[in-house]
């Protein structure tokens, strides 16, 4: 694990990922629907902090978001899975930066998370695999997508320098 | 050539850990207790930016003309349900309470209102709007209270058409617009029929306005569906009354 979790503050800043779901704020959605705010969370964490920590991070939020939903269905095995996969790219290789890696990062974890709930509320028969999950799922993806680059890199900015001048 | 060894921690960094453990476990427990904890904190850090007074008299003047519309049919509906089932109803309470939370889009349609059990709100009680019932409420905490709109994927409610004396089920589909499934074949359900709650019903109040249907597909088999159009604006009400059962 890295040390971005010791750092007190830094984990706090996840609070902001429940106020945010609450508050929904309208300019931030496309076609009604939110961005996924745990993914934007989530992503410039882990591959700071690496897997477990993301995996870790994932859990605790995934915990939250389901409490702050209907029904059964839960974010949290995607959001562990999501966690550990992007603390891996985080530890190999170049480190990740770009606008454009960021933005695919989190449009392919927010369809992932979109996926693993429309198959969970269509198999409790809830939601079926209509036109309305796949509208949902596609907006979710693609403001994620888009709002990744601007909020995902500079917490990624600010958390690698918190990182370095730590370790 | 050697594999790569798998690295498992030992018991002494898992015990070093305890801290993360012991958050993992109050989350576990914000789970159980579905966000009490969150939405009380989010309803008293939001509390400054909560609507005002005069959407509630908005509120108030517009269900005034509502209870006027379906006066007379109430009446004729009361006189019916007395002669043929007895069925005594005193209506419950109603509770304003401000929509401090609101999500009529995505995979859940959900509001949260800045009242809760303290108030007198409970679990199923119907949640209505200026131009008719919204939802239901799903779970409360002391001071706010999870509303499931009529919109939601789980959402199910028996409705009434009154001009053709048919009952059937609203059933939310994730859309603004809910489908109504029939129980008959032959219902002579058309668009612009009004859909109000079930009179018979124990859940929901009776004869409150629901919505207007929009279209009819008769070639369903084994019975025909509608599509509704919710009467009250989900997406702009900032207060709402809640009939305490």
């Amino acid at each position: 694990m890295g040390v971005l979790h010791r750092q007190r503050w830094c984990g706090a800043t996840a609070l902001a990922v429940p106020l945010l779901t609450l508050a929904s704020p309208a300019f931030l959605k496309l076609a009604g629907v939110a961005p996924s705010w745990a993914v934007l969370w989530l992503l410039p964490w882990a591959l700071v902090d690496g897997p477990a920590s993301g995996a870790i991070a994932g859990l605790c939020l995934g915990l939250v978001l389901d409490a702050l939903h209907l029904g059964q269905a839960s974010e949290v095995p995607v959001l562990i899975a999501l966690g550990w996969w992007w603390g891996r790219i985080g530890r190999r290789g170049v480190p990740i930066e770009r606008s454009y890696n960021l933005g695919l990062l989190a449009l392919l974890g927010s369809l992932v998370l979109g996926v693993s709930l429309l198959l969970q509320l269509s198999w409790s028969d809830q939601l079926p695999l209509s036109l309305a999950g796949l509208h949902t799922l596609v907006a979710q993806s693609l403001i994620t997508g888009l709002l990744a680059p601007v909020l995902c890199s500079l917490q990624l900015l600010r958390w690698r320098r918190i990182a370095d001048l730590r370790s | 050539m050697p594999g790569r060894s798998l690295r498992v921690p030992t018991l002494r960094k898992l015990a070093e850990a305890w801290p993360w453990w012991l958050l993992v476990l109050a989350l576990v427990g914000v789970r159980l207790s579905k966000g009490a904890g969150f939405t009380d904190a989010y309803a008293l850090l939001s509390r400054p930016f909560w609507p005002g007074s005069a959407q509630s008299e908005w509120l108030r003047s517009a269900q005034q003309l509502e209870r006027q519309s379906n006066l007379q049919q109430l009446q004729a509906d009361n006189q019916r349900l007395r002669g043929m089932l007895q069925l005594e109803r005193t209506g419950g309470a109603r509770i304003s309470a401000p929509v401090i939370s609101r999500q009529p889009g995505g995979w859940w349609q959900q509001l949260e209102l800045g009242k809760g059990s303290d108030a007198g709100l409970r679990a199923g009680d119907p949640v209505l709007a200026p131009g008719g019932l919204i939802g239901r409420v799903s779970s409360v905490t002391p001071t706010t209270a999870r509303v499931q709109l009529l919109t939601d994927s789980g959402s199910r409610i028996g409705v009434w058409v009154a001009r053709v004396q048919r009952h059937g089920l609203l059933v939310g589909q994730g859309t603004p617009r809910p489908r109504l499934q029939f129980l008959e074949k032959d219902t002579g359900v058309r668009p612009g029929d009004v859909i109000t709650t079930s009179p018979a019903s124990t859940l929901v109040p009776p004869n409150l306005l629901v919505g207007v249907v929009q279209s009819v597909n008769d070639d369903l088999s084994p019975a025909p569906e509608a599509e509704v159009q919710l009467s009250a604006p989900v997406d702009a009400v900032d207060w709402v009354q809640v009939v305490s059962r």
